[in-house]
Protein backbone atom coordinates (compact mmCIF):
# COMPACT_ATOMS: atom_id res chain seq x y z
CA UNK A 1 0.00 0.00 0.00
CA UNK A 2 3.00 2.71 0.60
CA UNK A 3 3.69 2.91 -3.33
CA UNK A 4 0.15 2.67 -4.17
CA UNK A 5 0.51 0.00 -6.44
CA UNK A 6 -2.89 -2.37 -5.93
CA UNK A 7 -4.97 -4.90 -7.86
CA UNK A 8 -8.43 -5.84 -7.67
CA UNK A 9 -9.00 -9.08 -6.83
CA UNK A 10 -13.05 -9.06 -5.81
CA UNK A 11 -15.25 -7.23 -8.08
CA UNK A 12 -18.27 -5.56 -5.08
CA UNK A 13 -20.63 -8.24 -6.63
CA UNK A 14 -18.28 -10.58 -5.50
CA UNK A 15 -17.78 -9.21 -1.71
CA UNK A 16 -21.36 -8.42 -1.59
CA UNK A 17 -22.33 -12.02 -2.28
CA UNK A 18 -19.96 -13.04 -0.12
CA UNK A 19 -21.13 -11.55 3.03
CA UNK A 20 -24.93 -12.58 2.04
CA UNK A 21 -23.69 -15.66 2.09
CA UNK A 22 -21.93 -15.21 5.42
CA UNK A 23 -24.68 -13.79 6.82
CA UNK A 24 -27.57 -16.39 5.63
CA UNK A 25 -24.77 -19.03 6.63
CA UNK A 26 -24.74 -17.53 10.37
CA UNK A 27 -28.41 -17.39 10.48
CA UNK A 28 -28.80 -20.83 9.19
CA UNK A 29 -26.24 -22.01 11.72
CA UNK A 30 -27.98 -20.95 14.63
CA UNK A 31 -31.41 -21.67 13.91
CA UNK A 32 -29.39 -25.10 12.92
CA UNK A 33 -27.76 -25.29 16.51
CA UNK A 34 -31.23 -24.41 18.29
CA UNK A 35 -33.12 -27.74 16.13
CA UNK A 36 -30.36 -29.77 16.59
CA UNK A 37 -30.60 -28.89 20.57
CA UNK A 38 -34.02 -27.65 21.65
CA UNK A 39 -32.56 -23.60 22.23
CA UNK A 40 -35.58 -21.77 23.68
CA UNK A 41 -33.04 -19.56 24.84
CA UNK A 42 -33.32 -18.59 20.76
CA UNK A 43 -37.00 -17.86 20.74
CA UNK A 44 -35.72 -14.12 22.28
CA UNK A 45 -34.03 -13.61 18.76
CA UNK A 46 -36.10 -15.57 16.20
CA UNK A 47 -39.45 -15.38 18.69
CA UNK A 48 -40.39 -18.79 18.53
CA UNK A 49 -39.53 -21.95 17.64
CA UNK A 50 -42.78 -21.58 14.51
CA UNK A 51 -41.31 -18.53 13.20
CA UNK A 52 -36.82 -19.73 13.47
CA UNK A 53 -38.70 -22.88 11.11
CA UNK A 54 -39.68 -20.16 8.57
CA UNK A 55 -36.59 -17.96 8.29
CA UNK A 56 -34.93 -21.38 8.63
CA UNK A 57 -36.38 -22.02 5.52
CA UNK A 58 -36.37 -19.11 3.35
CA UNK A 59 -32.44 -18.03 4.54
CA UNK A 60 -32.06 -21.27 2.67
CA UNK A 61 -32.89 -20.40 -0.72
CA UNK A 62 -30.98 -16.96 0.04
CA UNK A 63 -27.76 -19.18 0.91
CA UNK A 64 -28.98 -21.18 -1.98
CA UNK A 65 -28.82 -18.43 -4.33
CA UNK A 66 -25.61 -16.70 -3.36
CA UNK A 67 -24.25 -20.02 -3.84
CA UNK A 68 -25.34 -20.23 -7.11
CA UNK A 69 -24.09 -16.63 -7.45
CA UNK A 70 -20.32 -17.85 -6.98
CA UNK A 71 -19.97 -20.39 -9.88
CA UNK A 72 -19.33 -18.08 -12.65
CA UNK A 73 -16.44 -16.46 -10.32
CA UNK A 74 -14.84 -19.09 -8.46
CA UNK A 75 -15.79 -22.52 -10.29
CA UNK A 76 -13.82 -22.36 -13.75
CA UNK A 77 -10.29 -21.32 -11.87
CA UNK A 78 -11.10 -23.94 -9.36
CA UNK A 79 -11.48 -26.88 -11.59
CA UNK A 80 -8.16 -25.96 -12.96
CA UNK A 81 -5.58 -28.19 -11.43
CA UNK A 82 -2.05 -27.99 -12.60
CA UNK A 83 1.58 -29.43 -11.36
CA UNK A 84 1.82 -26.03 -9.11
CA UNK A 85 -1.19 -26.98 -7.12
CA UNK A 86 -0.08 -30.74 -6.73
CA UNK A 87 3.33 -29.31 -5.33
CA UNK A 88 1.43 -26.74 -3.20
CA UNK A 89 -0.28 -29.26 -1.76
CA UNK A 90 2.72 -31.93 -1.47
CA UNK A 91 4.31 -28.30 0.80
CA UNK A 92 0.94 -28.28 2.67
CA UNK A 93 0.69 -24.80 0.97
CA UNK A 94 3.64 -23.85 3.31
CA UNK A 95 1.98 -23.52 6.88
CA UNK A 96 3.80 -25.97 8.39
CA UNK A 97 7.46 -24.49 7.37
CA UNK A 98 8.87 -20.86 7.56
CA UNK A 99 11.36 -22.18 4.95
CA UNK A 100 8.97 -23.53 2.44
CA UNK A 101 8.93 -22.18 -0.59
CA UNK A 102 5.73 -22.35 -2.78
CA UNK A 103 5.27 -23.01 -6.79
CA UNK A 104 3.34 -19.65 -8.54
CA UNK A 105 -0.14 -19.96 -8.25
CA UNK A 106 -3.52 -19.11 -9.91
CA UNK A 107 -5.84 -16.32 -8.66
CA UNK A 108 -7.22 -18.94 -5.62
CA UNK A 109 -4.07 -21.23 -4.52
CA UNK A 110 -4.80 -24.98 -4.59
CA UNK A 111 -6.01 -25.04 -1.07
CA UNK A 112 -8.45 -22.26 -2.38
CA UNK A 113 -9.41 -23.81 -5.01
CA UNK A 114 -9.99 -27.27 -2.76
CA UNK A 115 -12.07 -25.01 -0.23
CA UNK A 116 -14.14 -23.35 -3.08
CA UNK A 117 -14.85 -27.15 -4.65
CA UNK A 118 -16.28 -28.41 -0.96
CA UNK A 119 -18.03 -25.60 -0.24
CA UNK A 120 -19.85 -25.54 -3.70
CA UNK A 121 -20.47 -29.43 -3.51
CA UNK A 122 -21.26 -29.83 0.55
CA UNK A 123 -23.60 -25.76 -0.04
CA UNK A 124 -25.57 -28.00 -2.74
CA UNK A 125 -26.10 -31.21 -0.67
CA UNK A 126 -27.13 -28.57 1.47
CA UNK A 127 -29.68 -27.02 -0.41
CA UNK A 128 -30.94 -29.78 -1.94
CA UNK A 129 -31.22 -32.47 1.43
CA UNK A 130 -32.70 -28.58 2.93
CA UNK A 131 -35.09 -28.97 0.37
CA UNK A 132 -36.12 -32.04 0.27
CA UNK A 133 -36.76 -32.38 4.13
CA UNK A 134 -39.17 -28.76 3.71
CA UNK A 135 -40.93 -29.86 0.07
CA UNK A 136 -41.40 -33.55 -0.03
CA UNK A 137 -42.20 -34.73 3.72
CA UNK A 138 -44.39 -37.55 2.18
CA UNK A 139 -41.44 -39.52 1.30
CA UNK A 140 -39.51 -41.73 4.44
CA UNK A 141 -36.71 -42.81 2.64
CA UNK A 142 -35.98 -39.78 1.10
CA UNK A 143 -36.61 -37.88 4.40
CA UNK A 144 -34.17 -39.70 6.35
CA UNK A 145 -31.63 -39.92 3.71
CA UNK A 146 -31.86 -35.96 3.70
CA UNK A 147 -31.85 -35.49 7.28
CA UNK A 148 -28.56 -37.54 7.46
CA UNK A 149 -27.02 -35.50 4.14
CA UNK A 150 -28.11 -32.15 5.90
CA UNK A 151 -26.92 -32.86 9.36
CA UNK A 152 -23.48 -34.52 7.81
CA UNK A 153 -22.90 -31.65 5.92
CA UNK A 154 -23.42 -29.14 8.75
CA UNK A 155 -21.00 -30.82 10.39
CA UNK A 156 -18.41 -30.38 8.02
CA UNK A 157 -19.39 -26.99 6.91
CA UNK A 158 -19.02 -26.12 10.74
CA UNK A 159 -15.06 -26.97 10.81
CA UNK A 160 -14.67 -25.24 7.23
CA UNK A 161 -16.29 -22.28 7.72
CA UNK A 162 -14.15 -21.95 11.00
CA UNK A 163 -10.78 -22.58 9.02
CA UNK A 164 -12.04 -20.93 6.26
CA UNK A 165 -11.97 -17.46 8.84
CA UNK A 166 -8.92 -18.35 10.59
CA UNK A 167 -6.98 -18.57 6.94
CA UNK A 168 -8.98 -15.41 5.91
CA UNK A 169 -7.48 -13.57 8.70
CA UNK A 170 -4.78 -14.27 12.12
CA UNK A 171 -3.09 -17.04 9.48
CA UNK A 172 -2.86 -14.72 6.28
CA UNK A 173 -2.25 -10.76 7.04
CA UNK A 174 -3.45 -8.77 4.25
CA UNK A 175 -6.21 -11.22 2.96
CA UNK A 176 -9.52 -10.12 4.97
CA UNK A 177 -9.18 -6.88 2.57
CA UNK A 178 -10.00 -8.74 -0.41
CA UNK A 179 -13.88 -8.87 1.18
CA UNK A 180 -13.74 -5.06 2.33
CA UNK A 181 -12.25 -3.19 -0.52
CA UNK A 182 -11.63 -5.88 -3.10
CA UNK A 183 -7.87 -5.02 -3.56
CA UNK A 184 -4.27 -5.92 -2.43
CA UNK A 185 -0.79 -4.67 -3.02
CA UNK A 186 0.21 -5.59 -6.34
CA UNK A 187 3.23 -6.96 -4.83
CA UNK A 188 1.43 -8.86 -2.08
CA UNK A 189 -0.46 -10.87 -4.67
CA UNK A 190 2.75 -11.39 -6.29
CA UNK A 191 4.35 -13.39 -3.53
CA UNK A 192 1.06 -15.32 -3.57
CA UNK A 193 -0.72 -15.23 -6.77
CA UNK A 194 2.23 -15.07 -9.08
CA UNK A 195 0.68 -16.42 -12.50
CA UNK A 196 -2.60 -14.54 -11.93
CA UNK A 197 -0.67 -11.81 -11.87
CA UNK A 198 1.65 -12.32 -14.56
CA UNK A 199 -1.80 -12.86 -16.57
CA UNK A 200 -2.94 -9.48 -15.03
CA UNK A 201 -0.20 -7.59 -16.72
CA UNK A 202 1.54 -6.54 -14.13
CA UNK B 1 -46.17 -42.51 39.01
CA UNK B 2 -46.02 -45.79 38.18
CA UNK B 3 -45.80 -46.29 34.17
CA UNK B 4 -49.18 -46.69 32.51
CA UNK B 5 -49.81 -49.18 29.48
CA UNK B 6 -52.39 -50.18 27.33
CA UNK B 7 -52.23 -54.55 26.61
CA UNK B 8 -54.24 -55.06 23.60
CA UNK B 9 -55.41 -59.12 23.50
CA UNK B 10 -56.19 -59.61 19.51
CA UNK B 11 -57.81 -63.02 20.41
CA UNK B 12 -60.28 -61.14 22.54
CA UNK B 13 -61.51 -58.46 20.12
CA UNK B 14 -64.75 -59.05 18.04
CA UNK B 15 -63.67 -56.07 15.61
CA UNK B 16 -66.84 -53.99 16.84
CA UNK B 17 -64.62 -50.93 16.31
CA UNK B 18 -65.66 -49.38 19.37
CA UNK B 19 -63.01 -47.79 20.17
CA UNK B 20 -62.68 -45.84 16.72
CA UNK B 21 -65.82 -44.55 17.86
CA UNK B 22 -65.21 -43.77 20.98
CA UNK B 23 -61.69 -42.05 20.44
CA UNK B 24 -63.12 -39.82 17.91
CA UNK B 25 -65.96 -38.81 20.69
CA UNK B 26 -63.62 -37.98 23.33
CA UNK B 27 -60.84 -36.58 20.93
CA UNK B 28 -63.90 -34.48 18.88
CA UNK B 29 -62.63 -35.82 15.43
CA UNK B 30 -64.85 -35.79 13.12
CA UNK B 31 -65.46 -38.52 10.93
CA UNK B 32 -65.04 -38.92 6.97
CA UNK B 33 -66.70 -40.58 4.34
CA UNK B 34 -65.29 -43.70 3.32
CA UNK B 35 -65.15 -46.40 0.30
CA UNK B 36 -66.25 -50.12 1.05
CA UNK B 37 -63.34 -51.99 -0.06
CA UNK B 38 -64.81 -55.02 0.82
CA UNK B 39 -62.82 -55.05 4.43
CA UNK B 40 -64.13 -55.02 7.62
CA UNK B 41 -60.77 -52.78 7.80
CA UNK B 42 -61.66 -49.04 7.82
CA UNK B 43 -60.92 -46.34 7.01
CA UNK B 44 -57.50 -48.28 5.82
CA UNK B 45 -55.43 -46.42 7.27
CA UNK B 46 -54.73 -43.84 10.56
CA UNK B 47 -55.55 -39.87 9.31
CA UNK B 48 -55.16 -36.79 11.50
CA UNK B 49 -58.62 -37.74 12.58
CA UNK B 50 -57.92 -41.42 13.70
CA UNK B 51 -55.61 -42.04 15.90
CA UNK B 52 -56.83 -45.46 16.61
CA UNK B 53 -57.62 -48.21 13.90
CA UNK B 54 -58.63 -52.18 13.91
CA UNK B 55 -56.77 -53.78 11.37
CA UNK B 56 -58.18 -57.19 10.46
CA UNK B 57 -55.95 -59.61 9.11
CA UNK B 58 -57.59 -63.06 7.64
CA UNK B 59 -55.72 -66.00 7.64
CA UNK B 60 -57.41 -69.21 6.80
CA UNK B 61 -56.02 -72.55 7.04
CA UNK B 62 -57.31 -76.11 6.92
CA UNK B 63 -57.40 -76.69 10.49
CA UNK B 64 -58.96 -73.14 11.14
CA UNK B 65 -60.80 -72.09 7.93
CA UNK B 66 -61.97 -68.80 9.65
CA UNK B 67 -59.28 -66.89 11.69
CA UNK B 68 -59.97 -63.73 11.86
CA UNK B 69 -57.53 -61.28 13.77
CA UNK B 70 -58.71 -57.87 14.72
CA UNK B 71 -55.80 -55.79 16.11
CA UNK B 72 -56.00 -52.16 17.15
CA UNK B 73 -53.71 -49.94 15.57
CA UNK B 74 -52.14 -46.64 16.96
CA UNK B 75 -49.45 -44.95 18.81
CA UNK B 76 -47.44 -47.56 20.48
CA UNK B 77 -46.26 -44.75 23.32
CA UNK B 78 -42.38 -46.12 23.06
CA UNK B 79 -40.46 -45.20 26.39
CA UNK B 80 -37.30 -44.43 23.96
CA UNK B 81 -39.60 -42.61 21.38
CA UNK B 82 -38.17 -42.20 17.50
CA UNK B 83 -40.49 -39.49 16.81
CA UNK B 84 -38.94 -37.42 20.12
CA UNK B 85 -35.78 -38.72 19.37
CA UNK B 86 -35.88 -36.20 15.63
CA UNK B 87 -38.28 -33.71 17.14
CA UNK B 88 -36.23 -30.05 16.49
CA UNK B 89 -39.39 -28.37 18.90
CA UNK B 90 -39.20 -28.37 22.49
CA UNK B 91 -42.55 -29.26 23.65
CA UNK B 92 -43.86 -30.34 20.66
CA UNK B 93 -43.91 -33.40 21.21
CA UNK B 94 -43.58 -34.78 24.82
CA UNK B 95 -44.19 -37.45 27.29
CA UNK B 96 -46.54 -37.26 30.41
CA UNK B 97 -45.95 -38.48 34.30
CA UNK B 98 -48.13 -41.89 33.44
CA UNK B 99 -45.15 -42.42 30.37
CA UNK B 100 -48.00 -41.52 27.36
CA UNK B 101 -46.18 -39.73 24.65
CA UNK B 102 -48.26 -36.93 24.26
CA UNK B 103 -48.36 -34.04 21.83
CA UNK B 104 -48.70 -29.77 21.56
CA UNK B 105 -50.02 -28.63 18.34
CA UNK B 106 -49.15 -25.13 19.49
CA UNK B 107 -45.24 -25.73 19.56
CA UNK B 108 -45.05 -28.23 16.49
CA UNK B 109 -43.59 -26.38 13.58
CA UNK B 110 -44.87 -28.97 11.21
CA UNK B 111 -41.95 -30.10 9.44
CA UNK B 112 -42.90 -33.48 9.67
CA UNK B 113 -39.40 -35.54 11.12
CA UNK B 114 -41.33 -36.88 13.30
CA UNK B 115 -43.06 -39.34 10.65
CA UNK B 116 -39.90 -40.23 9.59
CA UNK B 117 -38.80 -41.40 12.82
CA UNK B 118 -41.46 -43.03 14.16
CA UNK B 119 -40.79 -47.00 14.15
CA UNK B 120 -44.18 -47.82 13.28
CA UNK B 121 -45.73 -45.20 11.05
CA UNK B 122 -48.22 -43.20 13.15
CA UNK B 123 -47.65 -39.83 13.29
CA UNK B 124 -50.09 -37.92 11.03
CA UNK B 125 -50.73 -34.79 10.32
CA UNK B 126 -53.79 -32.37 10.39
CA UNK B 127 -54.89 -29.78 7.76
CA UNK B 128 -53.09 -27.32 9.38
CA UNK B 129 -49.65 -29.31 9.10
CA UNK B 130 -49.35 -29.95 12.86
CA UNK B 131 -48.79 -33.64 14.17
CA UNK B 132 -51.83 -35.15 15.19
CA UNK B 133 -51.89 -39.21 16.93
CA UNK B 134 -53.25 -40.79 19.67
CA UNK B 135 -52.24 -39.54 23.21
CA UNK B 136 -53.45 -42.31 25.37
CA UNK B 137 -55.95 -40.04 26.05
CA UNK B 138 -53.84 -38.24 28.34
CA UNK B 139 -56.23 -35.79 29.62
CA UNK B 140 -58.38 -38.50 30.40
CA UNK B 141 -55.62 -40.96 32.38
CA UNK B 142 -54.03 -37.99 34.32
CA UNK B 143 -57.51 -37.61 35.90
CA UNK B 144 -57.50 -41.36 36.91
CA UNK B 145 -59.97 -42.40 33.96
CA UNK B 146 -58.97 -45.08 31.55
CA UNK B 147 -57.92 -44.33 27.87
CA UNK B 148 -61.77 -44.11 25.54
CA UNK B 149 -60.95 -47.01 23.62
CA UNK B 150 -60.32 -49.38 26.39
CA UNK B 151 -63.13 -47.81 28.79
CA UNK B 152 -65.96 -48.90 26.03
CA UNK B 153 -63.75 -52.05 24.45
CA UNK B 154 -66.99 -54.79 25.75
CA UNK B 155 -64.10 -57.89 25.50
CA UNK B 156 -61.84 -56.69 27.72
CA UNK B 157 -59.48 -56.58 24.51
CA UNK B 158 -58.10 -53.35 25.14
CA UNK B 159 -57.34 -53.14 28.98
CA UNK B 160 -55.55 -50.04 30.60
CA UNK B 161 -53.55 -49.96 34.01
CA UNK B 162 -50.44 -49.92 35.62
CA UNK B 163 -47.85 -51.53 33.24
CA UNK B 164 -45.97 -54.08 35.88
CA UNK B 165 -48.66 -55.54 37.29
CA UNK B 166 -51.05 -55.48 33.62
CA UNK B 167 -47.75 -57.37 32.35
CA UNK B 168 -47.76 -59.96 35.26
CA UNK B 169 -51.41 -59.89 35.76
CA UNK B 170 -51.82 -61.26 31.28
CA UNK B 171 -48.84 -63.65 31.65
CA UNK B 172 -50.47 -65.50 34.32
CA UNK B 173 -53.25 -66.06 31.41
CA UNK B 174 -50.69 -68.30 29.30
CA UNK B 175 -48.45 -65.67 27.50
CA UNK B 176 -44.79 -66.02 27.95
CA UNK B 177 -43.72 -62.72 26.64
CA UNK B 178 -46.03 -60.20 25.67
CA UNK B 179 -45.05 -58.08 21.94
CA UNK B 180 -43.84 -54.72 23.67
CA UNK B 181 -41.73 -55.67 27.00
CA UNK B 182 -38.42 -54.71 26.25
CA UNK B 183 -38.24 -53.09 22.74
CA UNK B 184 -37.40 -49.33 22.67
CA UNK B 185 -37.15 -49.54 25.68
CA UNK B 186 -40.54 -50.98 26.55
CA UNK B 187 -43.43 -49.68 24.83
CA UNK B 188 -46.51 -48.53 26.41
CA UNK B 189 -48.75 -50.29 24.58
CA UNK B 190 -48.46 -54.47 24.62
CA UNK B 191 -49.80 -56.78 22.70
CA UNK B 192 -50.83 -60.01 23.83
CA UNK B 193 -49.96 -62.19 20.44
CA UNK B 194 -50.51 -65.98 20.42
CA UNK B 195 -48.40 -65.82 17.36
CA UNK B 196 -45.81 -64.53 15.38
CA UNK B 197 -45.67 -60.73 15.48
CA UNK B 198 -45.98 -60.36 11.73
CA UNK B 199 -49.28 -62.40 11.61
CA UNK B 200 -50.51 -59.53 13.04
CA UNK B 201 -49.33 -57.04 10.98
CA UNK B 202 -46.34 -55.65 13.47
CA UNK B 203 -42.55 -56.15 12.72
CA UNK B 204 -40.68 -58.39 15.29
CA UNK B 205 -37.99 -56.68 15.89
CA UNK B 206 -39.45 -52.38 15.86
CA UNK B 207 -36.62 -50.33 15.97
CA UNK B 208 -35.66 -46.10 15.36
CA UNK B 209 -34.57 -45.93 12.29
CA UNK B 210 -30.61 -46.51 11.96
CA UNK B 211 -29.97 -42.76 10.64
CA UNK B 212 -31.55 -41.33 13.49
CA UNK B 213 -29.75 -43.09 16.16
CA UNK B 214 -26.92 -42.18 14.75
CA UNK B 215 -27.18 -38.56 14.28
CA UNK B 216 -28.42 -38.44 17.79
CA UNK B 217 -25.21 -40.57 18.89
CA UNK B 218 -22.62 -39.28 16.40
CA UNK B 219 -23.71 -36.17 14.48
CA UNK B 220 -24.98 -34.34 17.11
CA UNK B 221 -22.31 -34.16 19.39
CA UNK B 222 -20.12 -33.58 16.42
CA UNK B 223 -21.53 -30.31 15.99
CA UNK B 224 -19.92 -28.52 19.16
CA UNK B 225 -16.79 -30.58 19.02
CA UNK B 226 -16.48 -29.83 15.11
CA UNK B 227 -16.33 -26.20 16.19
CA UNK B 228 -14.21 -26.53 19.07
CA UNK B 229 -11.74 -29.14 17.01
CA UNK B 230 -11.42 -26.37 14.38
CA UNK B 231 -10.79 -23.47 16.68
CA UNK B 232 -8.43 -25.37 18.99
CA UNK B 233 -6.68 -26.60 15.54
CA UNK B 234 -6.33 -22.83 14.30
CA UNK B 235 -5.16 -21.30 18.05
CA UNK B 236 -2.48 -24.13 17.86
CA UNK B 237 -1.32 -23.27 14.60
CA UNK B 238 -0.72 -19.79 15.49
CA UNK B 239 0.98 -20.32 18.61
CA UNK B 240 3.13 -23.43 16.76
CA UNK B 241 3.84 -21.76 13.16
CA UNK B 242 2.48 -18.12 13.30
CA UNK B 243 0.87 -16.15 11.01
CA UNK B 244 2.46 -16.05 7.21
CA UNK B 245 3.72 -12.29 7.87
CA UNK B 246 3.99 -10.59 4.28
CA UNK B 247 7.63 -10.46 4.81
CA UNK B 248 8.54 -13.94 5.00
CA UNK B 249 6.38 -15.14 1.95
CA UNK B 250 8.32 -16.41 -0.63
Amino acid sequence: MTNGSMIRKASAFNILNHWVMAASFLILAVSGFGFLFHLEQLNAVFGSFNKMKVIHNWTGVVFAASLFFTIFSYLPVSLKLTSDDIAWFFGAGGYFSKKAKMPPQDELNAGQKLYYIVILLAGIGLAVSGFIIWLMPGIRKWILLSFLAHNIIFDLLLIAVVLHIYLATLANPGTFRIMVYGTVPVEWARKRHAKWVQKMGF
Amino acid sequence: MARKSLIISPELCIGCRGCQTACKEWNQLSGVKTKNTGTVENPPDLTPNLYNKIRYVEIPSDANPVRWLFVSQRCMHCDDAGCMKICPAPGALFKTKEGAVAFNKDKCIGCKLCVAGCPFDVPRYDEKDKVSKCHMCSDRISEGLAPACAKVCPTGAISYGDRDSMMGKTKGTGYQKLYGEADLGGLGVLYAFKDAPKVYGMEEHPAIPEAVVFWHKVLKPLAYWGIGGAVAASLLHYIAFGPKKDGEVK
